[in-house]
């Protein structure tokens, strides 16, 4: 009888075990992460390099510098957080639409590129926690009374024409928000009709125009929630569990440090809002 | 009532819990009861050329059919244009799938759309092994012809109008074979002559070029313009009645004049010059697919503000300027799920149903509310 039960028993768990291993397939990494390998992590600690892959076309997160160099926040992000395990960066510029397939092909570590968060590639890739909201939010000069989106009702709203904050807008009137809405053809003049021309009380914008104008000392404040979120993170392979335990952990440290802040100060200055 | 006896009791149970389990698989098999046709509708436009391209090729539910062939509707757009993938409908020999199909066309035809129905994508069992389903072997061309003949047997009183293939100048459309005039013309002359043998009625469409400037000896593809004087070199000019086009703006404004060095929305009338030198000045041409994009990081892509400014202005121009032009189709309403690349903001209505900016000042011009 009691051979019968460690025999019943043995089955169980072999059964078990293979079917966490072998079985899960894709997903096993979720089931027993301590028995796979971090392979890319093993990699960049063997080479002493980081590769990140970026493409430099979009600033102030990632651009080419007068002598062809790629700067931005992003590649001071990616050599701060290297730093925090000794480590070094190796850009390699990759076009946007193809750094998933270039991540997948073993071609770069992972992408730091103002990725947004796409719940749909979980199944292919990890992600680091946001570094940056780039979504939509009501912004508002610093001395204004408005302090929350109901506050918009009845007041005039600026949107670039065409873009999230017009598409938002419109949708708060359909459900009923009195918005005298006004449309421009770009976030410089959105800003602007806010804070040289006040001819709008309120705008809707994107997180990165905001942070530029408040950046260069332009007098504006986000209020209320974010109104679609945008949130950039860092990417990497399915199996580089280790590889994100050391990012999380060195995202915090440059958090807590004020380093975060720094580099969007830094960045983000250097670029026109308001013409 | 009379009472079940003891031995029917396990029974009358099982065949209870039977039917609470057949009815969630149905629930959860993403059909909805009750999604009806409804009232005939009529578009109304004050633009009869203004068209668009949807996507719900891979769209299972039907209301999501439905509610986005009703928003073609209200934009004011009476043209559309849909895939309709051979593989889907006949996946073995013979054997014919028309459900989703019978969906579109029933939901498009009540919303008083016109449909252009493109026509492509091989099943397994008609290529070889390790071949895209986009591969289609000269000696199956009969076999894609059967495949037309069915289609238009079927909807003849519904579809008017079929693209045979899509942009046979890449090779990615031929499952990486070499593009080539002459072998897409022998597609057009084994699929023409049976479709107006059946239904002489109905419009075939050809061409569809992806608009490209590709050099001579390209692996990937050929230039439009000369893969069009190829085709007419080949006798396609008696194998297809409208000409189908693909007009995109890239970052040019739809003024900008048309030039053989340049991809730009005016490309088209390139196009219809080389259609009237090959004698076919009396055919008619139509945009299946075209536009602006305005991704913030794509090269080619335009800001939000512009790519409705160049919208507007190329309905515009194919209503004002283009008498030969039937209808302006542009890429595309919405996708069944997001990209999550360039190819989301091409689109004028959300995943979630919600509308984009464009699509609100589309739909004013065509109700004539735009000063």
């Amino acid at each position: 009888m009691r051979r019968r039960w460690v025999l019943l028993g043995g089955l169980v768990l072999g059964g078990l075990l293979a079917a966490l291993w072998g079985g899960a397939g894709e997903q096993s990494h979720l089931l027993l992460p301590f028995l796979r390998r971090d392979s890319t992590w093993q990699a960049i600690q063997q080479r002493g390099l980081w590769r990140v892959g970026l493409d430099p076309s979009f600033p102030p997160f990632e651009l080419l510098d007068a002598t062809g160099k790629v700067v931005g926040y992003d590649v001071a992000l990616a050599e701060a957080l290297a730093a925090s395990w000794g480590g070094r960066v190796e850009i390699v510029a990759v076009g946007f639409d193809s750094l998933p397939d270039t991540l997948k092909a073993g071609k770069i570590d992972s992408i730091v590129s103002a990725y947004p968060f796409d719940e749909r590639l979980t199944q292919d890739f990890l992600f680091s926690t946001p570094y940056f909201e780039a979504g939509l939010r009501v912004a508002v000069p610093t001395a204004s009374p408005i302090r929350q989106l109901a506050d918009l009702s009845g007041r005039a709203v600026g949107v670039e024409w065409g873009s999230l904050g017009d598409m938002v807008a419109r949708r708060l009137q359909r459900e009923g928000m009195v918005l005298k809405l006004r449309s421009f053809e770009t976030p410089e003049q959105v800003l602007a009709a806010l804070l040289d021309q006040q001819a709008v009380e309120a705008v809707l914008v994107d997180n990165v125009s905001l942070r530029q104008a408040q950046a260069r000392g332009l007098p504006l404040v986000a209020v209320g929630e974010v109104l679609e979120s945008i949130p950039y993170v860092i990417v990497l392979p399915l199996q580089a569990v280790e590889l994100q335990q050391q990012l999380e952990a060195a995202l915090q440290q440059l958090r807590a440090s004020g380093t975060l802040a720094e580099l969007e100060e830094r960045w983000f200055s250097g670029q026109p809002a308001v013409q | 009532m009379k009472r079940l006896r003891t031995w029917q009791r396990p029974l009358f149970g099982l065949l209870v819990l039977l039917a609470l389990i057949a009815l969630g698989v149905w629930r959860m098999g993403g059909e909805r009861p009750g999604v009806s046709l409804g009232p005939q509708q009529r578009v109304e436009t004050t633009n009869p050329k203004v068209g668009i391209h949807t996507r719900l090729t891979d769209e299972v539910e039907v209301w999501k059919i439905k509610r986005t062939l009703e928003m073609v509707r209200e934009m004011g757009a009476p043209w559309i244009v849909e895939y309709f993938p051979w593989a889907y409908v006949e996946s073995e020999p013979g054997r014919y799938d028309w459900t989703h199909a019978d969906q579109v066309i029933a939901h498009a035809h009540r919303q008083g759309l016109t449909v252009i129905a493109r026509l492509g994508f091989v099943p397994q069992w008609a290529r070889p092994k390790e071949t895209t389903p986009l591969y289609l072997d000269e000696k199956n061309f009969d076999q894609f012809a059967n495949f037309a003949v069915k289609f238009v047997e079927r909807y003849r009183s519904q579809i008017k109008h079929l693209i045979l293939w899509n942009e046979p100048n890449l090779a990615l459309e031929w499952g990486y074979a070499s593009p080539d005039a002459a072998r897409y013309t022998a597609l057009l002359k084994a699929t023409y002559p049976r479709i107006k043998a059946i239904a002489p009625e109905v419009q075939v469409l050809a061409g569809a070029l992806a608009p490209t400037l590709a050099p001579p000896g390209d692996e990937f593809a050929v230039n439009d313009l000369v893969f069009l004087q190829q085709m007419y070199d080949a006798g396609a000019g008696a194998y297809f009645d409208v000409l189908a086009i693909h007009a995109y703006g890239w970052h040019f404004d739809p003024d900008s004049p048309a030039d053989p060095e340049v991809v730009n929305f005016r490309r088209t009338e390139l196009l219809r010059a080389l259609m009237v030198k090959n004698g076919d000045s009396e055919k008619t041409a139509m945009i299946t697919e075209g536009g602006w994009n305005d991704h913030p990081r794509w090269t080619r892509a335009v800001r939000p503000a512009q790519r409705i400014l160049y919208t507007l202005r190329a309905y515009e121009i194919a209503q004002a300027e283009w008498p030969w032009l039937e209808a302006v189709c542009l890429w595309a309403l919405r996708f069944p799920w997001d990209q999550n690349s360039y190819q989301d903001y091409f689109t004028f209505v959300r995943t979630d149903f919600e509308p984009k900016p464009i699509y609100w000042e589309v739909q004013r011009q065509t109700r004539g509310e735009l000063p």
